[in-house]
């Protein structure tokens, strides 16, 4: 078989096995939730491997754009409410014949004091997690957009202390605002879907799990969809000409500081959408998201996968997010109790180590490789060079 | 804060003239054809300080600048910082009351101290490694972590000066251990992008050497008794101290100023150290090869191994983080993570100072202790105040990385 029929076959298969598997788990709600939660990895370790190991912008903010998108939509959710009556206390936008209640952060809750002022059968609404979701990418890509900026003068050690600044700051006022964000007891959202799922005859409870499966689903495939046409476009030839030597590329003619800030945006973009999606699948969003060991461990699926590997950068994450999740349960040898929750961080900022001393290209990368044949020419150009020279 | 806005206008207009200020003036000065090398630092502070006033005729005139125009501005804002600060919150502890603000920049002083040898080895690592170790706040956990394995349960009664020694040679051998395994590589060649991966190699060491300790230690804080009881004295006489009053604990100067005696151990400590480390790099064969390679490898032709500077380098570095650590587990209590703090605050500060700058890193450590203490001593609801220290370095950080990357005292780059 030719190497593209390979690869539009396993890219098929393993989309339908995805998309088939729940039927088969849904009574096993917790591998549900492991698959999503690896879902949601996933995302994030592909984006940063589109920035990181295509563009070489290695930034460990990552997860601070995340939760941007995760907070903007908790707060839009927190905030904003929809009412058939002005409450004339609340900042109120007229829509028709709606009002947009936006509700102060300090003092009293105008919307609660508010009340005497409405018509008895005033319906109040919260907006649709959907809306937020929209909300948290943009915000997203508008921090990216000014990182992206900012950093554009920053090569290697220099950007990776900025972005871990900028998202050790994000993550201290999301603790220190009390009032605004809840601080460290976290932000509670509402359920994607609070009134349930109907479909086709079929219900579903806001807690069930297949409907969060099916929309982390999709926002995994279309974000792979998206980097995957980008960085075989001419995008991805520009920001790989940017990784590897910024000033030629400028000279061949590649706008290097419209290229940077994109990716910046577009990366950001996708890690906000998905911690919008994973916010509201969890139900609460507290600021230990951005705790270095979240990036750490994203960084460790990344690598692990295969740091210019989109695709193995995800299947990396979700293998690894698996692997956490069965690590789990502690065990005791003689009299010594090994505590896994720890240990298995342990083994694999050791396993990060060694596959960035030993496997520069990742572990699962060249296992994609070999089996699509896809290095084949390569690997036969450089045998001839090495036969010739 | 009764009248906040004062602060926040006064901040808006700092802000917002200076990126005018920085943005404008170096395209005026290269207009005119004259020297931009300073333009955007000098318009900036320029812009902040004095805002449409300052840069008007700055850009009518456009003088030669040098660093005056970027000294003399900068005390100005600071004078603006500090007066719309004390307009917006008159009642404030750091506006009303004089000896509490100098004993928060003391302590800020002899904490800094400490944070500056920290940094010395990160500078010192960057100088002659050539790499930001990301696992720099780790070897400052494991060497407090040493100090209070050896001296309190192994060996009970150990006296402290053997457990520094101890945690001394063992962030020493784990620097130089992982040089050997994971850093040689780089020198060879076969590292296709050396810069990104000494980042996230270290970054990857810094993940498995906090878990590690984690695993085999557990999360419940350490705490070690203080290393040196103070003989109890005054000046001039035990019953009228108004110069001096020193207990066990606290050291009082002029009945205003008082450290607590921990940290001024500490910083004693610190301070024999960096005199120790200046006379190996200026007087011992070994030190000056260190500071050969860090001028260039090619020091190899004189019999100079750079590899194993390198090494011995990266090893030092390391050491004097557990140095530091271990100098400052007796007044902090210690956990796995304080690495975490202790590495973005070592970055702040050889950022501020100067990659590779030791003087740099001494200086860098003495602000960033100063602009802490004042940060959490002055800023209103102390909850919010404590929770947002690591973020005043931050800060610090961001502005040096924008306006003057290369920090006080770097090499230009």
């Amino acid at each position: 078989m030719s190497q593209s029929k390979w690869i539009w076959g396993l890219t098929i298969g393993g989309t339908l096995l995805l998309v088939l598997a729940p039927l088969k788990l849904q009574s096993q709600p917790y591998i549900m939730h492991i698959a999503i939660v690896a879902f949601f990895y996933a995302i994030l370790a592909s984006s940063w491997s589109l920035l990181a190991g295509y563009a070489g912008q290695f930034s460990f903010g990552h997860m601070a754009f995340m939760a941007i998108g995760a907070y903007s939509t908790g707060l839009y959710g927190k905030f904003v409410r929809l009412t058939t009556a002005p409450t004339h206390i609340c900042k109120e936008i007229p829509l028709g014949k709606y009002w947009l209640v936006i509700m102060n952060i300090y003092g009293n809750n105008c919307l609660e004091a508010g009340k005497a002022n409405m018509p008895v059968g005033t319906l109040i609404y919260r907006l649709p997690a959907f809306q937020g979701i929209i909300l948290g990418a943009l915000m997203g890509g508008l921090f990216g957009l000014l990182v992206g900026v900012l950093v554009l003068r920053l090569r290697a050690a220099y950007l990776a202390l900025f972005t871990i600044g900028f998202s050790e700051i994000v993550r201290v006022a999301l603790n220190a605002e009390i009032k605004v964000t809840d601080g460290p007891n976290g932000l509670e959202l509402a359920p994607l879907f609070p009134r349930g799922v109907h479909i086709l005859g079929y219900s579903f409870a806001p807690t069930d799990k297949l409907p969060p499966y099916y929309v982390m689903l999709l926002l995994f495939l279309l974000s792979m969809g998206i980097m995957h046409w980008l960085s075989i476009s001419r995008f991805g030839l520009f920001i790989r000409s940017i990784r590897e030597d910024e000033e030629a590329a400028a000279a061949l003619g590649v706008h290097i500081i419209r290229y940077k800030v994109l990716v910046f945006v577009i990366t950001s973009m996708i890690a906000a959408a998905a911690g919008a999606v994973e916010a509201h699948y969890i139900g609460v969003i507290t600021p230990n998201i951005l705790l270095i060991l979240q990036m750490s461990l994203v960084i460790a699926m990344a690598v692990i996968g295969g740091l210019e590997s989109l695709l193995g950068a995800a299947i990396g994450a979700i293998i690894i997010e698996f692997a956490l999740e069965f690590l789990r349960t502690s065990f005791t040898i003689g009299s010594v109790t090994v505590d896994m929750t720890t240990w298995r961080l342990v083994f694999f900022g050791l396993l990060l180590m060694i596959t960035l001393r030993f496997w520069t290209s990742g572990l699962i990368h060249p296992l994609i490789q070999r089996v699509t044949r896809a290095g084949v020419a390569e690997e036969t150009v450089a045998k001839r060079k090495a036969a010739e020279g | 804060m009764e009248h906040a806005y004062y602060f926040w206008w006064a901040l808006l207009w700092i802000i917002g003239w200076g990126a005018v200020g920085g943005i404008v003036t170096p395209r005026i000065y290269s207009k005119k054809d004259l020297d931009v090398s300073q333009a955007a630092l000098a318009g900036t502070a320029i812009g902040a300080a004095g805002g449409p006033f300052a840069l008007a005729p700055l850009w009518y005139l456009t003088p030669r600048l040098n660093w005056k125009w970027v000294v003399v501005p900068g005390v100005v804002i600071l004078a603006i910082f500090a007066a719309s600060f004390a307009a917006a919150d008159p009642n404030n502890l750091c506006v009303t009351n004089g000896p509490f603000v100098a004993t928060q920049v003391t302590n800020g002083l002899i904490v800094g101290i400490i944070y500056g040898l920290m940094a010395l080895g990160l500078t010192l690592i960057f100088s002659i490694v050539g790499i930001v170790s990301f696992a720099h706040g780790e070897f400052y956990m494991i060497g407090g972590m040493a100090v209070y394995y050896f001296t309190v349960v192994w060996f009970p009664g150990m006296s402290p000066f053997w457990g520094i020694l101890l945690a001394a040679a063992l962030t020493f051998a784990l620097g130089a251990a992982f040089e050997l395994l994971f850093l040689r590589v780089m020198n060879t060649g076969k590292v296709e992008r050396p810069d990104e991966y000494a980042i996230l190699v270290t970054f990857g060491l810094s993940f498995f050497l906090q878990y590690f300790t984690l695993a085999l230690v557990g999360a419940n804080p350490k705490k070690v008794q203080r290393f040196l009881d103070f003989p109890a004295f005054g000046l001039p006489s035990a019953n009228h101290p108004t110069v001096l009053k020193v207990t066990s604990s606290t050291v009082n100067l002029f009945n205003t100023i008082s450290i607590s005696s921990p940290r001024l151990t500490a910083a004693l400590m610190s301070l024999v150290l960096l005199g120790l480390l200046l006379w190996f790099l200026q007087k011992t064969w070994l030190g000056k090869a260190l500071r050969a390679v860090s001028q260039d490898r090619a020091a190899a032709v004189t019999g100079i191994n750079p590899d194993t500077m390198n090494t011995l380098a990266f090893g030092i570095g390391t050491m004097l983080a557990g140095l530091a650590g271990a100098a400052l587990v007796q007044v902090f209590s210690w956990v796995p993570w304080v690495g975490t703090l202790a590495s973005a605050r070592g970055f702040v500060i050889i950022v501020l100072g100067g990659m590779g700058s030791l003087p740099g890193a001494f200086i860098g450590g003495l602000i960033v202790g100063v602009v802490e203490a004042l940060g959490a001593g002055c800023v209103p609801d102390p909850q919010r105040a404590a929770a947002y220290i690591p973020a005043y370095g931050m800060v610090i950080l961001t502005l040096v990385l924008l306006l003057k990357p290369t920090g006080l005292f770097g090499r230009e780059l």
